[in-house]
């Protein structure tokens, strides 16, 4: 998505330097003082994870580290909040994955 | 170990951490997220008398005043445990222990679920999501929007989506469920509507709006309300659709809605899809007190505040020793009021550390104020705050007589 | 319809356990683990309460009927151990 420049009350974007890291093995470039879920989005990345037991994709919630919806992985450590995580130079970020799930077998927790 | 810690770094807390660090106190404030301000961070908007209030410099402003009035600012840092001992608070955070004499809670707000099909989508997020990106980060949520849910709240930001230059699409109403039944009738939604009339360029609006505080009127206008929405600002706001479901394979592709009827049941046949990238749920704010609820605080529920709120007095006591709140987690209000709650916050701590004569005239002139900054409050979010207000106080009055009775009789 | 984004638990469960066992907050969330993920309730526990309470208790009670536990944010094992050494 557009980084937005122009703005009529709080005026023009000031100018920042650019942060480099990689997304699941992706180099991407971010700005100065971004979050990952923000330099992601500027990236048109909107999926940062998939659901552990079903595999359905998830990005960006609450964007204030409330819903822990856009976890990821950073810097091999588990579970950081996108949305409150700032962007430095060669920075490893990786998406949640699907874990296998050997144990459950359709049942439901009813009986 | 300080005087006192803050747990939240918005205006309340700030407002608060100011006072006391002035006033001699050691003072620590704590927040998870990395700037400081809260939820004023991201608020914009036109005030009764023209001038813009920024919340992005407000929360600036209180941030330098209180680094420079020697307030320790720890950002970044989020608090899992707080434990009560004897005379101290220990307050547990993802990486280190603080310990403190006066613990004062001012956590704010988090957004009230609005559950649809298909909100996990990536591209669907909150309505204050939406806010900090663009107004805040300066990335747009997206090209083309859907906004569900009509309130106070999502209207006002809505707004700044429009400002920066978003395309919203249309704003719809929830689908009627068992949890939404006011958010998803259109003439409660009418009602709180009337509330913020003044943020509206549209005449239209503001022409009607003092009509719509007698409920006939009310009714006649949400019948005569055309089908297909009406402009409030640069965008449809459509208060006879609902926002059934919303579709897409990986991602946000739009949003399935419907007609309602007057009282927000779906007409069959009407459905449509508005294609969007993403979509914004407005579900409004709850007090966030879970740290609270750790510390052992009893609670009232009051709709008008919003949720479940701990127990305090006006002046911003709680029923614990040594813990106070002051902000959002005592009841959905604006930023104005947080900061005046700050004040009374701050000097009930300074009266109950240092037992001062001059803090008592302080904290009582400071609660007069709270009162004053409602009344003239340019966003109310719920328009029966003050009956909200007066709840709490009966509860506090109730507790404070049990409380003597049994002291007095041990 | 989803209630609880972590643990994917939907309305049509909560209500359905609900109305078979007629069960408190606490049972509830055992019984579907809707609130029991991640976030640690913060997105859906207002849907829960709504869904767990009848609107007499709601007036009475001075006691939010789902406990809060501690820590309310997700930590390490590695870390909570640093954080009892200091």
């Amino acid at each position: 998505m557009d980084r937005i420049n122009h703005h009529p009350i709080l005026g023009e974007r000031p100018k920042k330097e650019a942060v480099t890291f990689t997304f699941d093995n992706t180099t991407y470039v971010g700005e100065e003082g971004d979050t990952v879920a923000v330099a992601l989005l500027s990236n048109d990345i909107r999926t940062l994870r998939h659901h552990e037991e079903s595999g359905s994709a998830r990005g960006i919630y609450c964007n204030i580290g409330h819903c822990f919806e856009c976890r990821v992985t950073v810097n091999d450590i588990e579970g950081c909040r996108a949305c409150l995580t700032v962007i430095e130079d060669n920075m490893k970020v990786e998406s949640g994955k699907r874990l296998p799930n050997p144990l459950k077998q359709g049942g439901s927790f009813d009986e | 170990m300080s005087d006192l810690i803050i747990v939240g770094a918005g205006p309340a807390g700030l407002r608060a951490s100011i006072i006391c660090a002035r006033n001699g106190l050691s003072v620590t404030v704590v927040d998870e997220y990395m700037k400081a301000g809260g939820r004023l961070l991201g608020q914009l908007y036109q005030e009764k008398d023209g001038e813009w209030w920024n919340g992005l410099q407000e929360s600036e402003r209180l941030y330098e005043e209180a680094l420079s009035s020697g307030v320790e600012i720890k950002l970044g840092l989020s608090v899992i445990h707080i434990e009560n001992s004897e005379n101290a608070w220990t307050v547990h955070t993802n990486a280190e222990l603080l310990t403190s004499s006066y613990l004062l809670l001012a956590t704010g707000a988090a957004e009230a679920p609005q559950p649809i099909d298909g909100w996990t989508l990536p591209g669907v997020m909150s309505v204050g999501a939406a806010q900090v990106m663009t107004t805040v980060q300066r990335v747009k949520p997206g090209n083309a929007g859907v906004i569900i849910g009509i309130s106070v709240l999502g209207s006002a930001i809505a707004m700044e989506l429009d400002m920066a230059g978003i395309h919203i699409k249309s704003m719809v109403l929830p689908k009627k469920t068992e949890f939404n039944e006011e958010f998803a009738n259109p003439l409660h939604v009418m009602e709180s509507l009337s509330h913020i009339s003044h943020l509206a360029p549209s005449k239209l609006i503001q022409w009607s709006s003092p009509l719509l505080k007698w409920k006939y009127m009310r009714n006649l206008s949400t019948r005569f309300f055309p089908k297909r929405g009406f402009k409030i600002w640069d965008f449809p706001v459509h208060l006879r659709k609902a926002a059934l479901e919303i579709v897409g394979e990986s991602k946000v592709e739009g949003v399935k809605v419907a007609a309602i009827d007057i009282n927000g049941n779906p007409i069959e046949g009407t459905e449509e899809i508005i294609e969007a990238d993403f979509v914004c749920i407005a579900g409004g704010l709850y007090p966030l007190a879970e740290l609270a609820a750790l510390t052992g605080c009893p609670f009232l529920d009051a709709a008008e505040l919003g949720g479940y709120v701990p127990l305090h007095s006006e002046k911003m006591e709680t029923p614990v020793d040594r813990l106070f709140v002051a902000g959002n987690i005592t009841g959905i209000e604006s930023a104005k009021v947080a900061l005046a709650q700050g004040e009374v916050a701050a000097y009930s701590i300074l009266q109950h550390a240092t037992n001062h004569e001059n803090f008592k005239e302080k904290v009582n002139r400071s609660v007069e104020n709270v009162q004053q900054i409602r009344d003239q409050a340019p966003l109310s979010f719920n328009p029966h705050i003050n009956e909200g207000r007066k709840k709490m106080q009966n509860s506090w009055n109730e507790w404070l007589n049990e409380h003597t009775k049994s002291s007095h009789l041990a | 319809m989803i209630l609880c984004r972590c643990e994917e638990v939907t309305y049509e469960t909560v209500r359905a356990t609900k109305e078979k066992y007629q069960c408190d907050a606490r049972e509830l969330k055992l019984r579907t683990r809707a609130g029991m993920g991640y976030c640690g309730g913060r997105v859906c526990r207002p849907l829960l309460d709504k869904i767990s309470q009848n609107k007499n208790e709601r007036l009475e009670s001075q006691v939010i009927p789902l406990k809060y536990q501690p820590p309310v944010r997700p930590i390490t094992f590695q870390r909570m151990q640093g954080d009892h050494h200091g």
